[in-house]
């Protein structure tokens, strides 16, 4: 398969098409934050009492000094457009639970999320590339229909099931990997550059610190690697069998070329694009897991606090992580597009 | 994705069809452990030997004689509670698959038919819905509901139904240029006729694989966040929640295993199904298995073995 | 093919290398940092944190961290929440109970070396009366501070107060170092703006400063080297970390990871096998059932027979099973450490509850029993204990269905008495018995069942006999007859006083506990 002839003419359409794409992910993006927004003013309780406690919600001073602080005292339209117009300043407000930033709370939160779907990421391409396309060359024989059978298996268990069993069994039992947490409690964590504790690590020159914080990801990857490698097997095969099958690869063995040849020169490369959405779509369902696995894990990431965001019905916070999940998808789905889009032409035009 | 559904797949090659989806052991299999379980939904009040309710047994007990699967916190029989958790999930995750099926193929057949402004409108609201990870969304859509196993099925709807818009779309976006329905509507039949008599017997297939794969994630939707409190409430039996008292008494393992094992075993009988379906009714996997043994895709895949 | 397969093959071993490496890794720099003399020692709690500033905390694991680095005027020793002795201050008080002197003990010094003066103390108490948002403010409502010399203070109130020396104990009145607080914007009323410096720095005089605070994960103390008081620092770091699932505290404890768990419930710390020390004690909170006497909000319930019915339908010892070790059952509304709680409580008397249930009119409606289901109380669940309690009620007749919502749900109709009948705990503000009296009818909690004054003037008028007095024996007469009364009739079922279960390994010792600050952080030491 060939790219297009790249000239001036291709470049306009890219630019126009990433415009076209940037505009839509704006809309959509104001539309996320309608929707949470208007999803926490429905919540029945009311957040001051919840966050004061009980023994300072009955003096009445406090609550209405706290309701002014916090701006609740105003219509919720007034709160909307306050709360969009300091968005635009990247002031995402002050979580009432907390009692900092949430952009703050947010910047230490989704990189240690972020460091769990990035390597699961990773590890489930690996290895579903090796298991898929096995299954694809097997066809029909054993290996596929076992490979099969695993892939069903992985995508049906429970992960904060597999989360608590591994975590008892692993650590537990075997003490072959650490605690619960990001790093063990006797270090220090690295002095923040992308606050993936592991590059920070590797930036500081700390190894022992960077094999500290490899243990403590070692099981909420493979947990949830389980459910996105179990996907992705089946994508990969279905999209290599599909190339395979293409007139392009039988062509090309019919001159001649090397089975090997084949494979690299055009089944993965065919395969690629549907392989890349769907590394895109696994990233998202991957942020979706990590609740359930935080939990476990005692891991301070995004499904910690929005859990506990929603629990204790602090509005802004719950907001604040309905807008980064939603930017987060928007920006892999744009890049997932780009990239389709310089590869392969067709999108680009249509 | 792009399933132009070929129009050999017309009535008579779907008789075909159907036996030759059991015709898989995995199909088999799936089908009996999901039958299985329904039956134990229905019989539960015959097949529990206690009261799941009942707290009359010595707390956090072994397996033994007298409760096959042991006791909880609060000296209640698992196993009981366990045949009873099947009456609590099963039928609300399958109502959970239908409703949103109905709700996503409606405005999937909307946007394709209609096209136009409602089409993109629609399809913007099942961008933003998709765009949300699905358990981050249906908690907090239960967490503002307020706890209840109603409200989780609900959020689980919520977040279930674009899947089911985006594929009918497509299905009908491609369906609307083929021959026999715009004979259809040259011989007359009206736009609903034309959608009922042409357009969606051929939808049908994708969309009932969809919704047999999609029954399993309901279920782990629904136990996920049940565990995390927001679905099933005390003291209803449910599988979710049982597993989530696992995690305070590590060293009672039958709390956890049993249902985490009778989750697995549902879910994944109705994948194994699902699977199973869309081997026959997905026409991409329909074109591989025509092409089967002595054809040029194996035979190369046999050359090129590393 | 061979070169995507060798890719493919090579990250993922090197994937698997980097893990298992990090295995062993990790596992030695856990193990190497576990406690030895004057070393570090790890403490795993359910953080309730908010603040390390004195003057607006009000939360168990704030006094906990705060107890540790600052020194009140008055403090208890040990285990014991009754009796408040020096620490920064000798108090005298008049024979009112309404004037109360306390002279700074000699050379006493902050952490920075400055001395503890008469000023530190005014600006400290002034400061938390006069931040109108804070938790803590309500401690201070009419307590007067006034300057007597450099070395004395004195706190008068208008009315008699025999619990202000209990008050003065809890860590939100630490006293801080008021120069360094002034500087970085601390003053005694709303323009206080010394928070941000106070939760990243310290400005006591205990054994201990902050080093770090991270509000999610943890909190860091070091050894304060100036130091003259008399809790010697038993370690060089105190590292206390938010471990919110009382499992993981386990596990931690188990693997080494940790060396204190201070969560752990009944059933968790009998699974400890030997090599861990467990201190067992009772708390002071009281779980109990409250039914709304406002008929608004009760209908058929709303009544002292129904409440009688619940009261005797209970089987109080089968309900204590479910709490485990260190806990009790509750004999009243005053926890058994406090003076003048009752030495028994109610036994089950089901043909009691059966005849009160008759008289009351219910009719086999359906009861909603509303609870927060994710605040475990010393390690109790609330959700097991409320699905005992229905079961249990069942049997006696009455028709229950649970309603369980998170804290931040519940609280709400639960402060505004909207709710009919509900299961909830109450701990005291400050360790006294006066802090029970709230349950009292026109009271804050009484209010919140419905309960008013006029309901029971007799046990209205015990109230203020307790609050009047200016004598430690009436005062504690007072209390029995208040404690007796309302186990006797009123809207409150009080239920178990839960344990608390302080774990550690062998090589920690000095676990005790407390009423304000739950664990001593100042008592740990290397064994």
């Amino acid at each position: 398969m060939s790219t297009a002839v790249r000239g001036r003419g291709a470049q306009h359409t890219l630019l126009r098409f990433l415009a076209r794409r940037a505009v839509t992910s704006i809309i959509l993006l104001f539309g996320i934050v309608l929707v949470t927004f208007s999803l926490t003013v429905i919540v029945p309780g009311d957040p001051v009492r919840a966050a004061l406690g009980e023994g300072a919600s009955s003096n009445p001073a406090t609550v209405a000094a706290f309701r002014e602080k916090y701006g609740l005292d105003q219509p919720v339209w007034i709160r909307f457009f306050r709360y969009v117009g300091n968005l635009l300043h990247g002031d995402l407000g002050t979580s009432m639970t907390t009692g900092r930033p949430i952009s703050a709370d947010l910047a230490k939160a989704v990189p240690a999320t972020a460091e769990i779907a990035l390597y699961a990421v990773i590890v489930s391409f690996a290895v579903a590339v090796v298991l898929g396309t096995l299954a694809a060359y097997r066809r029909g024989k054993v290996t596929d229909e076992v490979i099969r059978v695993v892939t069903l298996v992985g995508l049906s268990v429970p992960t904060f099931w597999m989360a608590i069993l591994t975590y008892q069994l692993f650590f537990m039992q075997l003490h072959w990997v650490s605690g619960s947490g990001r790093i063990s409690p006797t270090l220090t964590p690295p002095p923040t550059v992308t606050g993936f504790y592991t590059i920070d690590y590797m930036l500081n020159g700390d190894s022992v610190g960077f094999f500290d914080a490899v243990g403590h990801l070692a099981l909420p990857v493979l947990v949830l690697s389980l459910f996105t490698i179990a996907t992705l097997t089946r994508f990969v095969r279905t999209s290599v069998l599909e190339v395979l099958d293409m007139d392009y690869a039988r062509a090309a063995r019919a001159k001649g070329l090397s089975g090997r040849r084949v494979v690299v020169g055009y089944v993965l490369r065919g395969a690629a694009l549907p392989i890349l959405t769907l590394v895109g779509i696994a990233f998202g369902s991957l942020l979706s897991g990590t609740v359930l696995v935080e939990a476990v894990f005692a891991w301070p990431g995004l499904g910690t606090y929005a859990y506990n965001a929603s629990k204790n019905l602090d509005l802004l916070a719950v907001t604040g992580v309905g807008l980064i999940v939603g930017v987060i998808y928007l920006v892999i789905n744009l890049v997932v597009d780009v990239l389709y889009g310089v590869l392969d032409p067709r999108v680009r035009l249509s | 994705m792009n399933l132009i559904v070929p129009e050999k797949l017309a009535p008579r090659r779907r008789r075909a069809l159907l036996p030759r989806a059991w015709r898989s052991p995995l199909a088999v299999a799936g089908t009996v452990v999901a039958l299985g379980w329904i039956v134990v939904a229905v019989l539960a009040p015959w097949i529990a030997p206690h009261d799941p309710l009942a707290q009359d047994l010595p707390r956090l007990a072994p397996p033994s004689a007298d409760a096959i699967m042991g006791t909880d916190g609060t000296g209640r029989d698992v196993f009981s509670r366990l045949v009873y958790g099947a009456q609590t999930t099963i039928p609300l995750a399958l109502m959970l698959v239908v409703c949103a099926m109905i709700i996503g193929t409606v405005v999937g057949a909307l946007a394709g038919y209609l096209g136009g402004w409602v089409d993109e409108v629609l399809m913007r609201v099942t961008d933003m819905v998709m765009a949300f990870p699905t358990v981050i969304l249906a908690m907090v859509i239960a967490a503002s509901l307020g706890p209840s196993i109603l409200n989780a099925v609900i959020a689980g709807i919520i977040v279930a139904w674009p899947p089911y818009a985006r594929i009918t779309r497509s299905l009908v976006l491609g369906l609307r240029t083929q021959n026999y329905v715009i004979a259809g509507r040259l011989l007359g039949s009206s736009p609903l006729r034309s959608l009922l008599r042409d357009v969606l017997p051929n939808i049908a297939g994708p969309v009932l694989v969809l919704a047999s794969l999609d029954i399993g994630t309901a279920i782990l939707l629904l136990s996920g966040l049940s565990f995390l409190g927001l679905g099933a409430q005390p003291p209803t039996a449910e599988w979710g929640t049982m597993i989530a008292s696992a995690v305070q008494n590590t060293s009672a393992w039958w709390l956890g295993l049993f249902p985490g094992l009778a989750i697995l075993t549902v879910v994944m009988a109705f994948n194994f199904i699902g699977d199973s379906l869309r081997d026959v009714l997905d026409p991409l996997a329909a074109r591989e298995r025509e092409a089967e043994s002595p054809t040029a895709v194996s035979a190369a895949a046999a050359e090129v073995a590393p | 093919m061979a070169r995507s397969y060798r890719h493919a093959v090579a990250a993922l071993a090197v994937v698997t290398a980097l893990t298992l490496a990090g295995c062993s890794g990790g596992n030695s720099a856990s193990t190497s940092g576990s406690s030895s003399a004057g070393g570090t020692v790890v403490v795993d709690t359910a953080f309730s944190l908010e603040t390390a500033d004195p003057g607006r905390n009000y939360v168990p694991t704030g006094n906990m961290v705060l107890h540790a680095i600052y020194d009140t005027l008055l403090t208890f020793q040990g285990t014991d929440s009754t009796t408040p002795q020096p620490d920064l201050a000798t108090m005298e008080q008049n024979a009112d109970a309404t004037e109360f002197t306390f002279t700074i003990t000699d050379g006493r010094t902050f952490s920075d070396g400055s001395p503890v003066t008469a000023d530190d103390v005014v600006f400290s108490l002034q400061r938390v009366a006069g931040i109108t948002d804070s938790k803590a403010n309500f401690l201070m409502t009419g307590i007067t501070v006034t300057k007597v010399d450099d070395k004395t203070v004195k706190l008068t109130t208008a009315t008699p107060s025999l619990q202000l020396p209990a008050i003065v104990t809890n860590p939100s009145l630490s006293i801080l170092n008021s120069k360094v607080v002034k500087e970085h914007g601390g003053t005694t009323d709303d323009s206080d703006a010394a928070k941000s410096w106070l939760d990243a720095n310290s400005a006591g005089s205990g054994p201990y400063t902050l080093q770090s605070l991270d509000l999610t994960q943890q909190v860091v103390m070091v050894k304060n080297d100036k130091y003259d008081g008399a809790d010697k620092a038993g370690y060089d770091k105190v590292v206390v970390r938010n471990v919110s699932q009382s499992s993981t505290q386990l596990t931690n404890l188990q693997g080494g990871d940790s060396n204190v768990a201070v969560d752990l419930s009944g059933d968790q710390v009998k699974s400890l096998g030997s090599g861990f020390t467990v201190d067992s004690a009772a708390s002071a909170e009281t779980l109990f059932l409250l039914i709304n006497q406002d008929k608004n909000v009760g209908g058929v319930t709303a009544t002292p027979a129904f409440a009688e019915a619940v009261r005797y339908a209970l089987d109080y010892d089968k309900l204590l099973e479910l709490t485990g070790s260190g806990s009790v059952a509750a004999t009243g509304v005053i926890p058994p450490m406090f003076p003048g709680a009752n030495t028994t409580g109610v036994t089950q008397d089901l043909a009691k509850s059966k005849a009160a249930l008759a008289a009351s009119g219910y009719n086999g409606e359906e009861v909603k029993l509303q609870f927060p289901n994710d605040t475990p109380v010393g390690g109790v669940e609330f959700t097991p204990l409320a699905e005992r309690v229905q079961e249990q009620l069942k049997a006696a007749g009455i028709n229950v269905t649970l309603a369980p919502a998170p804290f931040a749900t519940e609280v709400q109709p639960y402060v505004k008495a909207q709710e009919a009948f509900s299961l909830w705990f109450w701990g005291p503000d400050y360790a006294d018995s006066s802090s029970f009296l709230p349950f009292g009818p026109g009271q804050k909690v009484g209010l919140r069942a419905g309960w008013t004054a006029d309901a029971a003037p007799d046990i209205a008028a015990m109230v203020t006999s307790a609050t009047d007095a200016t004598s430690v024996d009436a005062r504690n007469s007072a209390f029995r007859d208040f404690a007796q009364a309302m186990q006797e009739s009123g809207p409150f079922v009080p239920l178990v006083v839960p344990g608390i279960n302080l774990a550690s390994s062998d090589t920690v010792a000095g676990l005790e506990y407390n009423v304000t600050w739950t664990l001593d952080l100042r008592s740990l030491h290397a064994k």
